[in-house]
């Protein structure tokens, strides 16, 4: 069974660079827009998910602790992206616990050996 | 990664919409955060994706705006108009850029300098527009001469909770080279005391590998302020170097493709689909027609599926050439921002309806005609603050740009309220001009659309903005280009509204398929009201006149075939098509009405282009042409045909929208000339 990632991001096109790294390696990915949208997409077996912090109606933050906060879903990896400007938005992500991060720009090859570290 | 960079450059457009949208905004609203925070995501997008795709002077230049809307976020800076300007002008730069990297024009670099040194005296913060560091080179295992590390590696108790798995790091760090692992379960708890979801071990490793201690801290890269961790050399190379890539690469099975929410599609695929589903109704009228015809219930079955099957296609394929208003129309904020401050005049844009759909090439060509009138309306029609004032009316002039659903059709106003239009003056200059006898008498609606006649303008000055003339009857070629109709209605010292009607949808259109003589004709359904039958009592009581009594309404209404001068007997029964026009309600009397179609636009090519009453042409079932009936010309041809036959002054009826019984008087004058 592949595994299913969850990409969230509110730019299409850095969703659809992700989409297409991610489904060419063998994945599943399942896409959403903002925090809240991927919540609604939070259903079955997600085995991964990768957001951006800023985002509108629910940023990364607010994902990070709402899924650590669904015990179904606790110790589910979770990858943040972030720029190499917000240390402090790393920080927070960590401490609502975010599983790793990505620094914004990323290639394509990062984005696969980051998925590889944490799920494997 | 080129296949990336369109889908970069078109959402930076759009990205770059919402920027301008929100820094109007702010403009108007200082303290509003939450528009703050949008501009700033906004940057944030263009500048963490110009990043990704390469486009790294673009990324270098955001991010100085990013840092300085970021200040604003926390407070640590003040909104300002000088603020909101500059960052306008960046938002044009960053277009200009993205142009030249879509490889339209080029970006004048010594402009990006200039602004960002504005933003520096203006936030007092350092500026740097040198791109920033693209993405690291892939990290490759280096052969070389192997080195013997000893590792230790505790996790906190806590690490499985943040998703780690200290297995997959152990996993990774085999992947180094070759490894030795001692587990350490000196720190299980007795059973009773355990928790499961916490993790208790700890490992002792031995690694040999040729990587240096970087790539072996990398490994722990997630996790090492959450652990104890410790790397020691035992026996470390004198030259890690030579790189090379060798690892080894796992080929996951393949996955179906799941759970794309949006796609994007070149506007020319979309209109080839709508060919060939236009293509795909013609043929399937045919179907239905030979169905009808061979009785054989098996293939009528089959038939009734594919219409159904075509009718959905079609609504579906219409509907995702639809598109909100919104982009269009919120473009014109920075439009009346920048014309207000050129023009020293205070104006405030409402928009109201954006979310009302109409069809891509409908909105695309909508652009210029909307610019034109919103241009004049700030032109001419709006006063300057302090006139305003001596006029009583609030210093701040307002613009209303409206959309509403009506019909087949999306009615569009763009009311002001300025100083309006005189309709004497207009007179008083078309008389000038010559465009009208002096002796005309007009309706209001009449003189006002003179307005759209080449070479006419009141204005009194020429200005940078608008004047000399030229434009209204553009924008008006424009609007019926469109197969759209305008209006002006004003009053004079309250205001000025100009009315666009556009059909939804340039495609296809549901219509109602009648027949004159030998001929077929297709009526828009959306105009059609009702088909009655013509008797001929109403024809005597009527006395010659061709009105008709519908329900207890006076209708007055036009014979088709003599319209288009058909001499064929009239069959003992005819029919009249009443349909809703822009001059009212009108009857079309007609041989027979056959029932609906739906009905492919064809266009007529550059041949008849100036025909008046048709709009296009469809193919039916069986192949034949069938014109499509423009009602609301045809309407207005006949009617200004009369007026031709006779001079204008000599006209009785003066016909508004609004007035049903003056309506009828001026369609009796054409009925009792044609008899």
């Amino acid at each position: 069974m592949a595994k299913v990632i969850l990409t969230v991001d509110d730019s299409a096109s850095v969703r659809q660079m992700v989409h297409f790294t991610l489904c060419d390696a063998g994945y599943t990915v399942v896409q959403a827009v903002d925090g809240q949208d991927a919540l609604t997409k939070l259903t079955g077996s997600i085995d991964l998910i990768i957001t951006d912090l800023n985002m509108p109606n629910m940023d990364g933050i607010g994902l990070i602790r709402s899924v650590r906060s669904n015990p179904a879903y606790k110790g589910l990896p979770i990858v943040m992206l972030t720029t190499e400007s917000q240390a402090e938005r790393k920080q927070e992500g960590k401490a609502a616990g975010a599983t790793g991060w990505m620094v914004k720009p990323f290639t394509t090859q990062q984005i696969l050996a980051v998925v590889k570290k944490v799920l494997g | 990664m080129d296949k990336y960079k369109q889908a970069f450059l078109e959402e930076a457009g759009e990205t770059l919409c919402e920027l301008e949208a929100a820094l109007l905004e702010l403009d108007q609203n200082r303290e509003d955060r939450e528009v703050v925070g949008r501009a700033f995501r906004a940057l944030h997008t263009i500048k963490g994706s110009g990043a990704m795709f390469g486009f790294d002077d673009i990324a270098a230049f955001t991010h100085n705006l990013e840092s300085a809307f970021d200040h604003l976020r926390t407070g640590q800076l003040a909104v300002s108009a000088d603020l909101i300007s500059l960052a306008l002008a960046a938002g044009d730069q960053i277009k200009t850029m993205l142009d030249e990297a879509a490889g339209v024009g080029a970006a004048d670099h010594s402009r990006a300098m200039g602004i960002l040194a504005e933003l520096r005296d203006l936030t007092g913060e350092e500026v740097r527009y040198h791109p920033v560091p693209g993405p690291v080179v892939p990290e490759t295992a280096p052969s070389g001469p192997q080195g013997v590390w000893r590792i230790h590696f505790r996790p906190a108790s806590d690490v499985l909770l943040n998703g780690t798995n200290p297995l997959l790091l152990l996993r990774e760090l085999g992947q180094l080279g070759r490894i030795q692992i001692t587990v350490d379960v000196g720190g299980i708890p007795p059973l009773s005391e355990l928790d499961a979801e916490r993790c208790y071990l700890g490992w002792d490793i031995v690694l040999t590998t040729p990587s240096g201690l970087e790539a072996i801290r990398d490994v722990f890269i997630f996790i090492e302020d959450n652990c104890e961790l410790s790397i020691e050399p035992v026996f470390e190379p004198a030259a890690p170097s030579a790189t090379q890539a060798v690892q080894p690469k796992e080929n996951p099975p393949p996955a179906p493709v799941a759970g794309a929410s949006n796609i994007r599609v070149s506007a020319e695929k979309l209109d080839q689909l709508i060919n060939l589903v236009g293509e795909l109704v013609t043929v399937q009228a045919r179907m239905s027609e030979l169905a009808a015809r061979r009785d054989d219930p098996e293939i009528q079955a089959v038939a009734e599926e594919i219409e159904r099957l075509a009718a959905g296609l079609r609504d579906n394929s219409i509907s995702v050439r639809m598109l909100p208003l919104k982009n269009t129309f919120e473009r014109f904020r920075r439009l009346v921002h920048d014309l207000s401050i050129e023009l020293h005049k205070d104006v405030e844009l409402r928009i109201e309806g954006a979310d009302t759909e109409l069809d891509k090439t409908v909105i695309d060509q909508l652009n210029d005609p909307l610019v034109h009138l919103i241009r004049n309306s700030m032109d001419h029609g709006i006063e300057t603050p302090d006139a305003r004032r001596a006029a009583g009316k609030p210093p701040t002039a307002k613009i209303r740009l409206a959309a509403i659903h009506s019909g087949a059709n999306v009615l569009i106003r763009i009311s002001d309220d300025g100083r309006g239009l005189d309709a004497e003056a207009v007179r008083t200059r078309a008389i000038e001009r010559g465009l009208i006898d002096a002796a005309a008498r007009l309706s209001e609606a009449e003189v006002f659309s003179l307005i759209f006649t080449p070479g006419f303008s009141t204005a009194r000055t020429i200005t940078g903005v608008s004047g000399r003339g030229v434009g209204m009857d553009v924008v008006r070629r424009n609007v019926e280009a469109l197969h759209g109709s305008i209006e002006i209605s004003s009053q004079p010292g309250v205001g000025l509204t100009v009315s666009l009607r556009l059909p939804l949808t340039l495609a296809i259109i549901d219509g109602l398929l009648i027949r004159v003589g030998q001929a077929h004709f297709v009526l828009p359904l959306a105009n059609s009201l009702e088909c009655v039958e013509l008797t001929s009592a109403d024809v005597r009581e009527a006395h010659g006149n061709h009105i008709a009594k519908v329900r207890g309404e006076i209708i007055p209404y036009i014979r088709l075939s003599e319209y288009f001068q058909m001499d064929n007997a009239p069959p003992e029964r005819e029919q009249i098509m009443v349909v809703e026009t822009d001059q009212g309600r009108y009857g079309f009397v007609v041989d027979e009405v056959l029932g609906d179609h739906q009905t492919v636009i064809k266009n007529l090519g550059k041949l008849y282009r100036n025909v008046q009453a048709v709009s296009g042409a469809t193919i039916l079932g069986n192949g034949t042409v069938a014109l499509i009936l423009d009602p609301h010309r045809l309407v207005q041809h006949a009617l200004s045909t009369v007026s031709k036959g006779k001079p204008l002054a000599a006209r009785g009826g003066r016909h508004s929208k609004s007035n049903g019984n003056t309506q009828s008087k001026g369609t009796t004058s054409y009925g009792t000339q044609r008899k």
